[in-house]
């Protein structure tokens, strides 16, 4: 079989010259980046650890805010809030994108359209229609005082329950576009093969569905908990005065107690907390990912 | 019992999309109210809140959130293809780190990002840059990560053998670009920009910490106002900001034909 | 007491104003290999899919073991399927998969693990219990989609195109194998295909399908044999479709006219023909090709032409021979029979007139 040595000739490697002008596009956005985005991150963490009579390393910022009661207090509600969201986003997110997955009705769209598109509207616009409806002489409170069932405003706004509602409301949509990427990628004749099997609807569910959809469920969770700790107008607006989490207590730093390292503690701290749990989400997710797909 | 099931799935996902809607659609009517009690019948509707979007104190911080926004969708674009050529088209030598560095941003909370840029411009002496120079900057920050990763998307799926077609037939650098690849990824770098220009517009998280007397953002001035009162005007000035968001993305896909993209259609 | 496992009785599928599946009437008798043969798109999946009632027919009827089935879930009809794609669950091992019809149906622990242990014996499985679908190939997969789908012992199995995804080698064994279990397990098997290779290989009976309506239904030889529309003999097997122009009576035979003015004598088992026929059909096995003039005193027809091309298949040529009057014929010819047999040279064909199938379109 001499004939196919001709046929088949062995490319040579050949090692193309870095060209310097491959990299010139990359200076703009390079530059921008490192002057508006590096340098600024790499100063604020800095300055976190500087101490107030000069010292460039000392951990006296962060012993500061760990021995404020209150500052703490702000730490743990920015969590649980975050946690909250999470979980309302997560379950209220299911159906719908269990739907949108699934259906071929020609709702669908509309369905799709409904969930997606109040993300165009911006927080601005939403907190304040959430504000509309809950506040003390809002729309909830107007139409049970006046259909006589309670004779005092319920406190709908101002506190944690408010901000928990305008959250989710913010980041569900994110969830919904998580958790429909993943029921996605669950072969519908999963289903069928599990109920020609003699599953009933409920056992589909219970064994096939909510199983395989794990890493979507990790994954909108993560994104409702991440968005939510580092949202900043509607806990301000919708939790009142006295509702400080992380974001709205590093604004007040900034600009009203011009407390710089402190507020670069409190902006380290956020990025820590998020870094962490999207390390940990994501690490669970892949986990998940490759035990459960072929 | 599966009947049942069905039923109780159905009115969830009814009970959840009107939890969805139902602040739109009150904003949407409290806009046309005439008091400040919100009323849903249509001959009781007034346009007399929107006259109020006239008054400077409106009418600037609006003008600057447009201005704002297409400075930013711009150079957004601007660089966001500079930087998706080198390393998503021309793939140059490390273009996976690099293309790494350059949606990091992605990875930090706007706040943070917000509060970085503002101790920086504070305390290197560039203190003159807060106001709109500054807000541009930070916008782009923001901005850029989303608008590369569409534009390299797209250049990612682009044929290279349609550029050596182009090359065989005697067309030079330039002229391929020109007409053959800035063609293909039009919808790519439109729907990054339309994306770019929705996240400038609206901000928040950035925008409060670089506004200057003078020179506040529309969303700012909003939630400003908010804290004290929850004036009608706020409706109808957050009713007209939609109106014009949902203007400028009709344009956007007008001019870049992107839906074909997002629909998944052959373009 | 009826001894059809599936009864579709006048079944139509439409979808919008496209109906999928048209009018298909069809009786599978108990313990037969049934195939539904067609290309894609011509509502063999969707009548599949009425059968396991995850489609519902617009109108007709589909009786099971003699009972309607119209309202029943598919969970309810007691039924087994294989999916194209196996449809493993991939959170569960293979045993974990096999188990959970029996499972579903509530049966004791000890009666389901030796039905797992059964069933994985059957298809060769045994030892590969504990590990997860992705854990295996494709063929292994295949397999424990058959032993999931089989352990519960329904009487009816459909399945959905299981051997698409194997290569050649391994789909030609899994046919030998997949028609030992039936056998052996005497179960209705419902097979839906496009591979006319398999549905000759496996089946007692194919049905094949065209544009939602039923071409044809038979044995696989009589099918071979004699095919009912220039439809079903271009699908199944290779043939020589010649469009009629003309048939004219001659003594017992009928004298065709091809559109290009050929003529050839037929001879048809019945002697009226119920349509005017629109294609003649030959197939290249039945073209018998010389490099001599055959004796004339034959009443085959006989004909010359050139041999224009050759296509080596190994076992035999595919030869193409170019009548006078510019007809393509294609006949089969085994690479041992002719020795020096070349391109460009004159050959001669001869067809016997019972080889030579009037079909009505």
């Amino acid at each position: 079989m001499t004939s196919t040595d001709t046929l088949s000739i062995t490319p040579q490697p050949t090692r193309l010259p870095i060209r310097f002008g491959q990299f010139l596009p990359l200076a703009p956005p390079s530059i921008m980046l490192i002057f508006i985005f590096a340098i600024p991150m790499g100063m604020m963490i800095a300055l976190s650890f500087r101490g107030a009579d000069g010292a460039l390393l000392t951990l006296d910022n962060y012993q500061r805010f760990f021995s404020d009661d209150l500052m703490l207090a702000g730490l743990w509600r920015t969590a649980l809030m975050s946690g909250l969201v999470a979980i309302c986003v997560t379950v209220m997110a299911y159906p719908v994108a269990y739907y949108l997955a699934r259906s071929t009705s020609r709702w669908r769209t509309v369905v799709f359209a409904l969930a997606i598109a109040p993300e165009l509207a911006g927080v601005v616009l939403r907190t304040y229609g959430w504000l509309v409806i809950l506040e003390d002489h809002g729309a909830i409170n107007s139409i049970l005082i006046w259909s006589g069932m309670i004779s005092e405003p319920l406190p709908l706004s101002k506190n944690l329950l408010g901000v928990v509602i305008g959250l989710t409301h913010v980041v569900l949509p994110f969830g919904i576009l998580s958790l429909l990427t993943s029921i996605q990628g669950i072969d519908p004749n999963l289903e069928r093969a599990a109920q020609i099997l003699g599953a009933s609807r409920l056992s589909i569910i219970r064994r096939i569905i909510l199983p395989l959809s794990v890493p979507g469920i990790v994954s909108s969770l993560l994104i409702a908990f991440t968005m939510s700790a580092s949202a900043y107008a509607t806990p301000a607006l919708l939790g009142g005065a006295g509702f400080k989490v992380l974001a709205t207590m590093v604004y007040e730093q900034v600009l009203f107690y011009i407390d710089w390292p402190l507020a670069a503690v409190m902006a380290v701290l956020l990025l820590i907390l998020m870094l962490t749990m999207t390390l940990a989400g994501t690490r669970a997710e892949a986990r998940l990912q490759r035990k459960l797909h072929v | 019992m599966d009947r049942l099931l069905s039923f109780a799935f159905q009115l969830s996902l009814f009970l959840i999309l009107a939890f969805i809607a139902l602040p739109i659609l009150v904003v949407l009517a409290a806009s046309v109210s005439p008091t400040t009690t919100i009323t849903f019948n249509p001959s009781e509707w007034t346009f007399q809140w929107f006259t109020a979007l006239t008054a400077s104190r409106w009418l600037d911080p609006f003008l600057l959130s447009i201005k704002l926004a297409a400075i930013v969708t711009a150079l957004s674009g601007l660089l966001g293809f500079l930087a998706a050529y080198a390393v998503a088209y021309q793939k140059c030598p490390g273009h996976e780190t690099i293309m790494a560095f350059l949606v990091s941003p992605l990875a930090v909370p706007q706040i943070v990002k917000g509060v970085a840029i503002v101790l920086f411009l504070s305390s290197s002496g560039f203190y003159s840059l807060l106001g709109t120079p500054g807000l541009v900057m930070a916008h782009i920050i923001l901005t850029l990560p989303f608008v590369l990763r569409m534009i390299a998307g797209a250049m990612y799926n682009f044929d290279k053998r349609l550029d050596q077609a182009g090359r065989i037939l005697g067309a030079t650098a330039a002229q391929r670009i020109r007409f053959i690849l800035l063609p293909i990824i039009k919808p790519g770098l439109f729907s990054g920009m339309t994306f770019a220009f929705i996240l400038s517009f609206n901000n928040i998280p950035l925008s409060v910490f670089l506004v200057r007397p003078g020179e506040t953002t529309l969303p700012i001035t909003v939630i400003n106002h908010m804290e004290y009162s929850l004036d009608p005007v706020l409706a109808a000035v957050n009713v007209a900001s939609l109106a014009f968001i949902l203007t400028a993305i009709l344009v956007f896909e007008k001019i870049g034909g992107f839906s074909t993209q997002i629909h998944g259609g052959s373009k | 007491m009826s001894s059809n496992d599936i009864e579709m009785i006048s079944v139509t599928k439409a979808y919008g104003s496209h109906r999928a599946v048209n009018e298909v009437n069809l009786a599978i008798p108990a313990g037969e290999f049934v195939s539904i043969l067609g290309p894609s798109g011509c509502g063999k999946t969707t009548t599949l899919n009425m059968i396991a009632g995850f489609a519902h027919p617009s109108s007709g009827d589909i009786r099971i073991r003699g009972k309607s089935q119209n309202g029943v879930p598919p969970e309810k009809r007691g039924i087994g399927m294989v999916f194209q794609n196996y449809a493993l669950f991939p959170h569960m091992t293979v045993e974990e998969n096999v188990a959970f019809g029996l499972k579903m149906k509530k049966r004791p622990i000890g009666e389901i693990r030796d039905a797992v242990k059964h069933a994985l014996r059957r298809v060769h499985l045994d030892g590969y219990g504990e590990r997860y679908p992705k854990e295996l190939s494709g063929g292994q997969q295949q397999r424990a989609a058959l032993a999931r789908a089989i352990a519960p012992e329904p009487s009816l199995l459909l399945l959905d195109e299981p051997l698409s995804n194997l290569d050649l080698k391994l789909r030609e064994a899994m046919r030998v194998e997949l028609k030992d279990i039936q056998e052996q397990l005497a179960m209705t098997f419902v097979y839906v295909t496009h591979d006319q290779d398999e549905a000759m290989a496996m089946s007692d009976r194919i049905v094949v399908m065209q544009n939602g309506v039923v071409a044809q239904c038979g044995r696989p030889a009589d099918i071979y044999d004699h095919p009912r529309s220039s439809f079903v003999a271009d699908f199944i097997g290779k043939s020589n479709l010649l469009p009629i122009q003309e048939v004219q009576r001659s003594g017992k035979d009928w004298v065709v006219s091809v559109a290009t003015g050929l003529s050839l004598r037929a001879k048809t088992p019945d002697d009226t023909l119920a349509d005017p026929p629109q294609y003649c059909c030959i197939r290249p096995e039945a073209v018998r090709l010389t490099m001599v003039e055959s004796d004339a005193s034959t009443s085959a027809n006989r004909l010359a032409g050139t041999l224009t091309r050759m296509v080596n298949l190994g076992a035999y040529f595919d030869c193409f021979v170019t009548l006078q009057d510019g007809t393509v014929l294609k006949s089969l010819v085994r690479s041992t029979r002719l020795p020096g047999l070349t391109s460009n040279q004159t050959v001669f064909l001869s067809i016997e007139r019972e080889a030579v199938q009037l079909l009505p379109r």
